[in-house]
């Protein structure tokens, strides 16, 4: 904390009681949501200013949430929602880790290959994920092929691109030490350039991961008979405020918790790095 | 050169110009820098042939034209679509409505995202709270909350500026917050030792170490919104050129969603070509990310 100690004579006014900053931040933290979400609840539930259908009240979205786990919504529970959201997710992301991860790291290492493919990738990485939605569905019809392809599409080019920083990464003469020691151009790979090039590359795989989520909620938003963006699609033309509001939840939690499991995967294996 | 030379049998000399054995070791030619010529060249070449592979294969049918239409059809469609109309406007005008409601979200993301981000950037107490409501509503994308808009403002202009806002809002209100806490105090304070006034300060010092990082903002503001209109124009749209696409679509018209495709691809380049162009000219000292 000492460099907060230093900051503090800016703000003499605010000395008071020497609270430690991160237990005044916490403390603003519970306010903030705590006042929104009684804020929400008085709107709702107990001043009832707005009807429902526009606005349910948490304790509505908390009893959706729970209805949704038991019973099936549209063909399937929650569960089987997640099952096949996760299952779209997963597919899609993982080809794109096995073929976007190798096509970076060839980019940075071989130039002749991204003089080649630079312009073409350049040229497709602003067409939007969500774009591609309406050809994946006129390609492959709507269903499990058509979603995933869109969440490769969207999880990909960050994948490339930091692969191939992290590989660029790596001091040419580094590589030229250890050919000159003797390695063979797999030793070098695998003892130079794979450490150096590591983190970035994970930085695209998580890049990659929470993109791909978003562009399967749109897919699912668009086409198809289940997972979670259909459930809130769905909710929507039934007029069922409180499962969309549920349905957002679920969506938010999921993506964030992918996202903090790849963030400790990720600390765990850069322990070495500093 | 100490090779014999008999030129009485009129034998040509035993000349060999010196070549460095090759050794492990050294850069093989696929590890070699390529000139900025090389590097022209064989980008035409890699496009041309991926356009010539796309035209043999549906010249032979391999894949049906229905599901990828051969290049020049695609160019033509885009030359009529120009000025014939399809769903109720022309190309034009699709672009037209689509690039209103991004600039619409856009400009309100920056209208609320700028102050807020440079309050929370400026106060710890605004900060410790605003920013966990922030971090709590971002893990849900933009799009997701596309149906509760349309609950909220229908099927119209006002959900896609709406949900277009919200994607928008995000980076202008981060990158404002970092333009704003990366201004080193101790610049400040030496300026003041220098006897600068505010105003002053402002204009030397704040600006110039926020100005690049503002721009930076914008302009990831403004790829957000566009990806995220295609998206809420595949959903509540009547014109734009989402709705295009999709409903080329549904109607198997390949070569129309090609051209709305590449319509959207190469705008959302524009658009971030435009942004970068004009942070070399406001912020010609910063370095390009």
């Amino acid at each position: 904390m000492a460099t907060t100690d230093v900051k503090a004579p800016r703000r003499a006014s605010e000395a008071g009681p020497a609270l430690d900053v991160r237990t005044r931040a916490r403390n603003h933290a519970i306010a903030s949501i705590g006042s929104v979400l009684l804020v929400w609840l008085l709107v709702t539930s107990v001043f009832g200013l707005l009807d429902p259908e526009t606005l349910p009240s948490p304790l509505d979205v908390a009893r959706a949430i729970a209805t949704l786990a038991v019973d099936p919504f549209s063909g399937s529970t929650l569960f089987g929602h997640v099952a096949s959201s996760v299952q779209r997710w997963g597919l899609g992301v993982l080809a794109a880790v096995l073929i976007g991860v190798p096509t970076g790291a060839l980019l940075a290492w071989i130039p002749p290959v991204r003089a080649a493919v630079t312009p073409v990738f350049e040229l497709l990485r602003y067409i939007p994920p969500f774009a591609w939605i309406p050809l994946a569905v006129l390609w492959f019809g709507a269903g499990l092929t058509a979603q995933s392809a869109v969440v490769f599409v969207a999880a990909f080019p960050p994948m490339v691109i930091n692969a191939q920083l992290g590989v660029a990464q790596v001091d040419p003469l580094l590589d030229k030490a250890a050919r000159a020691l003797g390695a063979s151009s797999a030793t070098t790979l695998a003892r130079v350039v794979f450490p150096v090039a590591t983190p970035s590359a994970l930085a695209g795989v998580r890049i990659g991961l929470s993109n791909g989520w978003m562009a399967l909620i749109g897919a699912e938003l668009v086409v198809g008979s289940e997972g979670l963006g259909f459930v809130i699609s769905q909710a929507q033309s039934n007029g069922e405020t409180e499962v969309i509001v549920a349905g957002m939840v679920c969506i938010g939690v999921l993506g964030m918790l992918f996202d903090l499991a790849l963030q400790k995967l990720s600390a765990r294996a850069l322990r070495w790095h500093a | 050169m100490t090779t014999e030379t008999s030129t009485s049998t009129g034998r040509v000399p035993l000349q060999r110009p010196y070549r460095p054995p090759r050794k492990r070791g050294t850069t093989s030619i696929w590890r070699r820098g390529l000139s900025g010529r090389a590097t022209f060249v064989i980008g035409v070449a890699s496009s041309a042939t991926l356009v010539a592979v796309w035209h043999l294969l549906s010249a032979t049918a391999l894949v049906s034209p229905l599901l990828l239409p051969p290049p020049l059809r695609v160019a033509e469609t885009f030359w009529q679509f120009l000025t014939a109309e399809y769903l109720g406007e022309t190309l034009v005008g699709h672009t037209a409505a689509s690039m209103t409601i991004v600039a619409g979200g856009w400009l309100l993301g920056g209208l609320v995202g700028l102050p807020l981000g440079i309050l929370i950037g400026w106060s710890d107490r605004v900060r410790w709270l605003v920013f966990p409501l922030f971090q709590l509503l971002r893990p849900v994308p933009p799009l997701a909350w596309i149906p509760l808009a349309i609950v909220w403002l229908g099927i119209g202009d006002p959900a896609r500026i709406f949900v277009v806002f919200l994607s928008a809002v995000v980076p202008w209100t981060i990158n404002s917050m970092a333009a704003v806490s990366s201004v080193d105090p101790l610049l400040i304070r030496a300026a003041r030792t220098l006897g600068a006034g505010d105003g002053s300060i402002l204009r030397r010092v704040v600006i110039h170490t926020a100005t690049p990082t503002l721009v930076a903002g914008a302009r990831i503001a403004l790829g957000n919104a566009w990806t995220t209109l295609i998206a809420a124009e595949l959903l509540a749209a009547s014109a734009g050129l989402g709705f295009v696409a999709l409903n080329a679509s549904q109607t198997l018209s390949s070569d129309i969603l090609l051209v709305s495709m590449g319509i959207i691809g190469v705008l959302g380049a524009l658009f971030s070509a435009i942004l970068r162009g004009v942070g070399r000219a406001v912020a010609p000292w910063a370095k390009e990310a």
